[in-house]
């Protein structure tokens, strides 16, 4: 092995270590024999260091390997899509381990190292999960400094300083490029996370659906307004309108199952005061967008659909950060086409016949379409209807009946679903509204922090002349839920995030707790809407703050000032490093010489060796040709002497050095 | 070169390719024993390996782009300022140091010269894997951490009667990423002495005696003191009179005796007949002969006569005369 090739060992520490850090943040991710690989790869590398056990060859590695996909493709059913991807990366990670002999392994790995990081984020965007990482950059850095470090045999901590130095020195450039680079559309599709839980509201809902997502205590978005935020009770927070009922669950109308006039939203007039904020989405792997009741957003890849709600083209995947801006009193559709007027009142099938025959008996009584809405509300409300999480199951067949005449308890969905069964029964255009209701207002940063126990769902129904109208049947069941939030409304239950024991959340009453918290949560929102929510449009927007209208010249100045900037102390640090303060005694002597054969007018020429100067000195300076001499010759010896008799060469070099005047 | 034609030219091109080159690196970096490395003298560009990070980075980079993930972006930069770093630091790691020219062992055809050199920084900083080698030959590396310097040997095989010059030593440092790669080649104006090769011949023919047996001689042994005499370039420093230097004396040399026995001349003239290589590979075997069985003998070439003698610096002397005959030019 060449000489520049060897591993120094305490690099060989550092790499395994490297190694295990790497895999940790990716455990929850993997199944568990991956991790156990990891240890098994580890044991045989460090046996094959203690000269126990060989390297595998070739058939033990090709067999390795060949197990290694069979193992991924048995875990997940796949080898498509994202975790699958992972998982067999990790695997290949720690396979390399076993042939590790030579430094090009080493780099090999540890680069691989680098793009194992970077699979963490597309996972999750996390702080905690960001600062793990940035360690374990640093770790894998140090790795590369440690191999550099021949000699280095035992472990030791020191590769961790240049490492741990040389990216922070890389911050500030990073940060500038971070900021500059422009933003592109994807070139390509990409796989997906197809493990990933899709969190949050789905596209259609099943009475037991929104229900779930109470027990969770996660965040769904956050939201900053720009002036007062608005009260609790208009805070509905619409995503996805659910206009087909198929077997008992509602679901959204696809784009294309409009026809193609009817897929564009007829724009409402804008009229009275608009609320504008701004919105930062949780991953949900979904296209629905959130927004107050008719919300537009100039955002590119944000667009409206035909029953108002808002949807992004791509799949929400990572934190999503965008604007909005809502007009409450604006009519939304006060004429309906043909085509919506069928879709809105579409109730098939003849099952639930006590609704049906309800509904009628609301139509014949009553003058027209708010009065059918008052009678339905008065009946939840007067009759001994209950508001509960954990509901008494429905049968199959007609669960409608059996919601209104039988159990009587339910949750929000129930309440939405069996409102809108009746009022299309009785011929009033109706939909389900799934979303979120009310949130809590963070005092730190005055941001509204909407949590997944909010979710909610509710009704619109359509007037004639007037429009969209929001009507929520739970409100008439349970008005403490839409004043007070969940835990209030279910208080009696002991039901509220019953899912997560140990949610800080649960602790709210405790100060301190609470105020952590709620701090926590304003560094996130701030690193969400600076991080990782940053886009083409916020990118554009804080060019344009910083340095007026955007040129490309302008661009090109900004990032070279920005490096120049970056490098410059780094430059001046390495450049100007102290001179050894302990120059040799011999050579200090020597210098001395240099100097008065300077003032007699022989100056030594840069890099000129003592050999060539003493020539050229003596052949100007004929009188002190033996002195010259003689002084290069006591210098010479006095470099190569042994160190016991340096003093005396010393003192021979000064006095001859003195001879030559 | 006009007129030449193609493959045939190649070659020239190439080798005044090579000439000009070596004019430019002359006059770039000219030969000295002692060479300080700054930005004048060194080379920087990124490295194999560090091709291969780029192409890391760019899969990196293809990857926030496709999955638009923000952290992902924010890595890639960070690595890609790193790799930008690493050519301040990688230069840092020679910058400063000293290289001096110390010696060359002088050695015979097929065998390994080694030269020595000595490496000292002249910052304080901590110098790692710095990598040594001639164009042909060993290579060593060096570490400076707690110590201000390091010496460095280098083997070289040679094969020429006369002066050996290694070329130029190549310098280089990948610390501390291995991304980028520095160098430096510097001639440090060291020559090897190539001694003739031994050859040996059936008899010596025409011994010549010159000296009475077992006169005592003054000579370079240590068994008894003699006397003094002026320091002579070359003469031990263990043997040097400090005493008396110490007193503001001059330099000398204390002298002791050895008894040798008979003495014999080595004569150029001994082998009549045969080319001036293999003269000088006989009378080489010869010396070696005489002084291995410690016998003293002096030198007789055509322009020069080294008295009889014994002992390893006469032996030197005599292999340098031997080695250098008819050469011209080469190291004062």
């Amino acid at each position: 092995m060449k000489l520049e090739q060897q591993i120094p060992r305490n690099a060989l520490v550092w790499i395994v270590l490297a190694l295990f850090l790497l895999v940790a943040p990716h455990v929850q991710r993997v199944p568990i024999w991956v991790v156990l690989v990891f240890v098994a790869a580890a044991g045989w590398r460090i046996m094959v260091y203690r000269g126990v056990w060989s390297f595998p060859r070739w058939p033990v590695k090709l067999g390795l390997i060949l197990a290694a996909f069979a193992g991924i493709l048995f875990s997940f059913r796949t080898i498509v899509g994202l975790e699958p991807t992972v998982a067999l990366l990790l695997t290949a990670f720690a396979l390399k381990l076993l042939e590790l002999s030579e430094r090009k392994d080493a780099y090999v790995l540890l680069f691989l190292g680098y793009f194992v990081i970077l699979t963490v984020f597309l996972f999750s965007q996390d702080i905690l999960v960001v600062l793990l990482c940035l360690s374990n950059t640093v770790v894998v850095t140090a790795a590369l400094v440690a191999l550099h470090r021949p000699g280095e045999d035992r472990f030791t901590f020191r590769p961790l300083r240049l490492s741990t130095v040389m990216l922070a020195q890389s911050i500030p450039l990073m940060l500038v490029l971070f900021f500059l680079f422009p933003r592109i559309g994807p070139l390509w599709t990409v796989p997906i996370k197809s493990q990933a839980a899709r969190t949050g509201m789905s596209d259609f809902m099943k009475p037991g659906d929104v229900s779930r997502l109470s027990r969770s205590g996660d965040v769904a978005f956050r939201v900053q307004f720009e002036g007062d935020v608005p009260a609790q009770d208009q805070l509905y927070w619409r995503g996805i309108v659910m206009s087909r009922l198929r077997g008992g669950a509602w679901s959204s109308l696809s784009h294309f199952a409009a026809p193609p006039d009817e897929r564009k939203p007829v724009e409402p007039e804008l009229v009275g005061d608009s609320l504008r904020y701004s919105i930062i989405m949780e991953p949900t792997q979904q296209h629905w967008v959130y927004s107050l009741r008719y919300g537009r957003s100039n955002d590119s890849g944000i667009v409206n659909a035909a029953d108002y709600r808002l949807f992004r083209m791509t799949e929400i995947e990572d934190d999503y950060f965008y604007e909005v801006q809502t007009w409450p009193d604006a009519q939304l559709e006060p004429t309906l086409s043909e085509w919506r007027r069928e879709v809105e009142l579409r109730l098939p099938g003849d099952n639930n016949p006590r609704m049906r025959a309800l509904a009628r008996e609301m139509a014949s009584a009553s003058g027209g379409s708010r009065e059918i809405v008052d009678q339905a509300l008065a009946l939840f409300a007067n009759e001994p209807f209950g508001y509960t999480l954990s509901p008494p199951l429905l049968p199959e067949q007609d669960s409608i009946d059996a919601f209104l005449f039988g159990t009587r308890s339910g949750f929000c969905e129930h309440y939405a679903s069996a409102f809108v069964h009746l009022m299309r029964a009785a011929g009033v255009p109706a939909r389900v509204v799934a979303g979120y209701q009310g949130g809590e207002i963070n005092p730190v940063n005055g941001t509204v922090i909407v949590h997944q126990f909010d979710a909610h769902a509710w009704a619109e129904v359509w007037h004639e002349g007037e429009g969209w109208v929001r009507v929520d049947p739970t409100a008439a069941v349970s008005p403490e839920r839409i004043e007070l939030g969940l835990e209030e409304a279910l208080s009696g239950e002991g039901s509220f995030l019953a899912d997560s024991p140990l949610s800080p959340l649960r602790f709210r009453g405790v100060n301190w707790v609470n105020q952590l918290r709620l701090r926590y949560d304003a560094i996130t929102y701030r690193w969400q809407s600076w991080v990782t929510g940053f886009d083409s449009d916020r990118q554009y927007q804080l060019l344009s703050n910083w340095f007026g209208e955007f040129s490309a010249q302008k661009f090109a100045l900004v990032l070279l000032g920005a490096g120049v900037l970056v490098f410059a102390p780094v430059v001046i640090t390495l450049m100007l490093q102290r001179k050894t303060v302990q120059q040799r005694e011999m050579d200090r002597l020597y210098l001395k010489f240099c100097e008065r054969l300077a003032r007699m007018g022989v100056e030594r020429g840069a890099g000129e060796g003592p050999d060539q100067y003493a020539r050229r000195a003596s052949a100007q300076l004929p009188r002190l040709a033996e002195q010259i001499g003689e002084v290069n010759r006591v210098y010479q010896a006095l470099a190569y002497a042994p160190a016991a008799q340096e003093a005396r060469g010393l003192q021979q070099l000064a006095s001859a050095i003195k001879r030559v005047n | 070169m006009a007129g030449a034609a193609g493959t045939g030219s190649n070659p020239d091109i190439r080798a005044r390719l090579r000439q000009r080159f070596r004019e430019w690196i002359n006059r770039r970096i000219p030969p000295s024993r002692s060479v300080v490395l700054d930005q004048k003298r060194l080379f920087i560009f990124p490295s194999g390996v560090g091709f291969f990070f780029g192409l890391c980075l760019l899969v990196m980079l293809l990857a926030a782009i496709n999955f638009q993930n923000n952290l992902s972006y924010g890595l890639t930069f960070l690595l890609a300022t790193l790799f930008v770093l690493a050519v301040l630091h990688t230069f840092a790691n020679l910058s400063g140091l000293e290289i001096q020219a110390i010696r060359a062992r002088p050695a015979f055809p097929g065998q390994q010269t080694e030269f020595e050199l000595r490496v000292s920084r002249t910052k304080k900083r901590e110098y790692f894997g710095v990598f040594f080698r001639f164009e042909q030959g060993s290579s060593a590396r060096l570490n400076l951490v707690d110590e201000d310097s390091g010496s460095i040997h280098l083997m070289a095989p040679v094969e020429k009667r006369g002066w050996h010059h290694p070329g130029r030593l190549r310098i280089e440092s990948t610390y501390p990423l291995g991304l980028v790669r520095c160098w430096t080649w510097i001639d440090l104006d060291l020559h090897a002495l190539v001694y003739p090769r031994p050859l040996p011949s059936a008899e010596l023919p025409g011994l010549a005696k010159d000296q009475p047996d077992g006169a005592a001689m003054p000579v370079a042994g240590s068994d008894d003191f003699f006397g003094f005499r002026d320091y002579r370039e070359g003469d031990s420093l263990r043997q040097i009179h400090w005493k008396g230097l110490a007193r503001g004396g001059k330099v000398q040399t204390k002298q002791y005796t050895a008894y040798a026995d008979r003495s014999v001349w080595l004569d150029w003239e001994m082998f009549p007949g045969l080319g001036t290589e293999q003269r000088l590979s006989h009378l080489c075997y010869w010396a070696l002969e005489f002084d291995r069985q410690g016998q003293e003998y002096g030198l007789r070439l055509p322009d020069l006569n080294i008295a009889p003698d014994v002992g390893e610096r006469h032996r030197e002397r005599i292999l340098q005369a031997l080695a250098l005959y008819g050469i011209e030019g080469g190291p004062s």
